[in-house]
């Protein structure tokens, strides 16, 4: 399914002395099947412009397309936009409610009005998509760890099996092994239903290792989009508006600097060890060759 | 959106109004709200109703917002106004035409009602909401009525309850808001529908609101033991409430006001013009 966003703007509390624009003239197209990021520093619109995406905030101006349609063209396209727009909030937790992990992930099919059949396959399928135990779920939601509940409010999401799914912050919070596999269950996701995946964040190292395309927002405006390789080869830029990064670009930038060979696109620690040592093979090899 | 309800609707300020204690604040409104029940011409409500608007650059609030908060009471107004119209049979009849028969007495009666209410509304809401802070109220109210405590009401920790409701009302708000969008991104549905149906709608808003809120207590409750709290008691206060000559001189003010509207109740007026 493809998004495509038109002269979005938005602006919070209208026509009185507390207006604030959030969103400014954005346009942009989301690659269908991609993962694409958004980040930018805190404050520049990314949580208002995700909202627009699935027509829970209306835009001052501008459209939101699905397949060329405008989600905002009448009240049953904006109802259909919300289940093939599946939007996990910054801190999911909180919007637990049922008695049972089971009951909450089914909330949104049930109100798709699937059949009870439908709605328990969807269930496992996607308890199983963000490595959840099964023996979880018939528990209490309450009773469950802050990473568990964040993937029961992700599964939740994702039981309504949306083409597009758009994630606020999905990691923040989350020690490294539940980053990885929060990741790794929007990874499935993507490569079994082919859906789009959109995440917000804020931090670079998991922007350079699951973003294909990024889109970077500052002060409510969209400055840079592109593929991967393409956003971050603008580090000065980047840092002059408070983002950054990943560290190991940095180390990498450096090393280029002294005049070691390393390629310009390294951002994951995996990818800048494997070129570190390939170069430090070739190093040896050169060396050994002058004795 | 929820957002837009201004509950408190206190605009932080430093207007003459702003810097009155508001404990005085509180005898003033009382002594207004008393004067209003003086009044009982026409002349009399115009003059405290244009005594109320005089507030408004002393607080310096724009008139616009003080006007858009009186717009509630139109419907109000509207009511008292034709049931005076059509029902009071005082004075001169000046329209008769079928049914509907208009006396000089209903439309003196519909005028003074009117102003009454605005006048009532727009004091009220000048010297309390707008220009003190819900946490200076509570002080204010705690303070005056502090003597109940000798008799075991526990003043300070009613206080400090509506202190804290006060304090969390936008957090809840906010938060409803955010839990709302999130049910709302799952498919809930809460504009269509039976009532039946609707209310259902609202228990995925309930819980974690009524979960989240029970949490905040608790580490409230725990943040405060932390810093010693244990009541009123032996406490004592960094800011300390003390009435300054601007008290003095505002409660002179309106006891002087007070005195000429009482005045006013005697004085020869054309009779058309008494309620
Ligand atoms: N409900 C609201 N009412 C008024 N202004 C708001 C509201 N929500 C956000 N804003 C303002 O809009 C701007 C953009 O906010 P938004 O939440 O979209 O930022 P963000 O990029 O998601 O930030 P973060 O990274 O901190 O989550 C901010 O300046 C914020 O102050
Ligand atoms: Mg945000």
């Amino acid at each position: 399914m493809k998004l495509e966003l038109k002269n979005l703007s938005y602006t919070y509390s209208g026509d009185t002395t507390f207006a604030r624009q959030a969103v400014d003239d954005l346009s942009a197209t989301i690659r269908e099947g991609s993962i694409t990021g958004i980040i930018g520093h805190t404050g520049s619109g990314k949580s208002t412009l995700v909202q627009m995406m699935n027509g829970l905030l209306t835009p001052s101006s501008g459209e939101v397309l699905l397949d060329g349609v405008n989600i905002f063209s009448d009240k049953k396209t904006l109802r259909d936009a919300r289940f093939k727009v599946g939007l996990v909030f910054q801190y999911p937790e909180y919007q637990l409610f049922e008695e049972t992990v089971a009951k909450d992930i089914g909330y949104g099919p049930k109100n798709q009005k699937l059949s009870p059949e439908e709605i328990a396959t969807r269930t496992l399928e996607a308890a199983d998509f963000v490595g959840l135990d099964r023996e979880l779920l018939g528990k209490s939601p309450f009773d469950l760890s802050g990473g568990q509940k964040r993937r029961v409010a992700i599964a939740g999401v994702m039981a309504m099996r949306p083409p597009i799914l758009i994630l606020d912050e999905p990691a923040s919070g989350l020690d490294p092994v539940g980053r990885e596999e929060i990741f790794g269950g929007l990874l499935r996701y993507r490569d079994q239903t082919g859906a789009t995946i959109i995440i917000v964040s804020h931090s670079m190292e998991d922007m350079a290792r699951y973003a294909e395309d990024i889109m970077v927002m500052s002060d409510s405006r969209l400055l840079l989009s592109g593929s991967r390789d393409e956003i971050f080869k603008n580090a000065d830029l980047l840092c002059s508006i408070g983002l950054d990064v990943p560290e190991v670009t940095h180390l990498v930038n450096e090393l280029r600097r002294r005049g070691y060979e390393l390629p310009d696109n390294l951002y994951t620690v995996a990818g800048a060890e494997a070129a570190l040592r390939a170069l430090k093979a070739k190093l040896q090899r050169e060396g050994a060759g002058k004795c | 959106m929820l957002k837009d309800i201004t509950l408190g609707q206190f605009f932080p300020g430093n207007s003459f109004l702003h810097k009155l204690d508001p404990r005085m604040k509180l005898i003033l409104t009382l002594l207004y709200i008393v004067t209003i029940f003086f009044a009982n011409n026409l002349i009399t409500v115009a003059i405290l109703t244009l005594a109320a608007f005089l507030l408004v650059p002393l607080g310096r609030i724009p008139m616009k917002t003080v006007l858009k908060s009186l717009k509630p009471l139109r419907w109000i107004i509207l009511f008292t106004t034709v049931l005076n119209l059509f029902w009071v049979k005082d004075g001169k009849q000046l329209v008769d035409f079928y049914f509907i028969d208009i006396y000089s007495g209903g439309i003196v009666y519909a005028a003074s009602m009117a102003l009454r209410v605005t006048a009532l509304l727009a004091g009220t809401t000048l010297l309390l909401s707008y220009t003190t802070s819900p946490i200076a109220l509570t002080d204010g109210i705690e303070q005056m009525l502090s003597p109940l405590k000798k008799i075991k009401v526990p003043v300070h920790e009613f206080a400090m309850m509506m202190t804290i409701a006060l304090r969390f009302i936008p957090t809840l708000i906010e938060e409803t808001d955010k839990i709302m969008s999130a049910q709302k991104a799952r498919g809930a549905d809460f504009e269509t529908g039976s009532l039946l149906s609707r209310a259902k709608a609202l228990i995925p808003i309930f819980i974690p609101l009524f979960v989240s809120a029970i949490r905040r207590a608790d580490d409230l409750a725990t943040a405060m033991e932390c810093r010693c709290y244990h009541g009123g008691a032996g406490r004592t206060r960094m800011n300390r409430l003390h009435y300054s000559l601007r008290d003095l001189f505002a409660l002179l003010l309106i006891l002087l006001f007070m005195a000429g509207i009482i005045a006013l109740r005697w004085a020869p007026l054309p009779a058309f013009l008494g309620i």
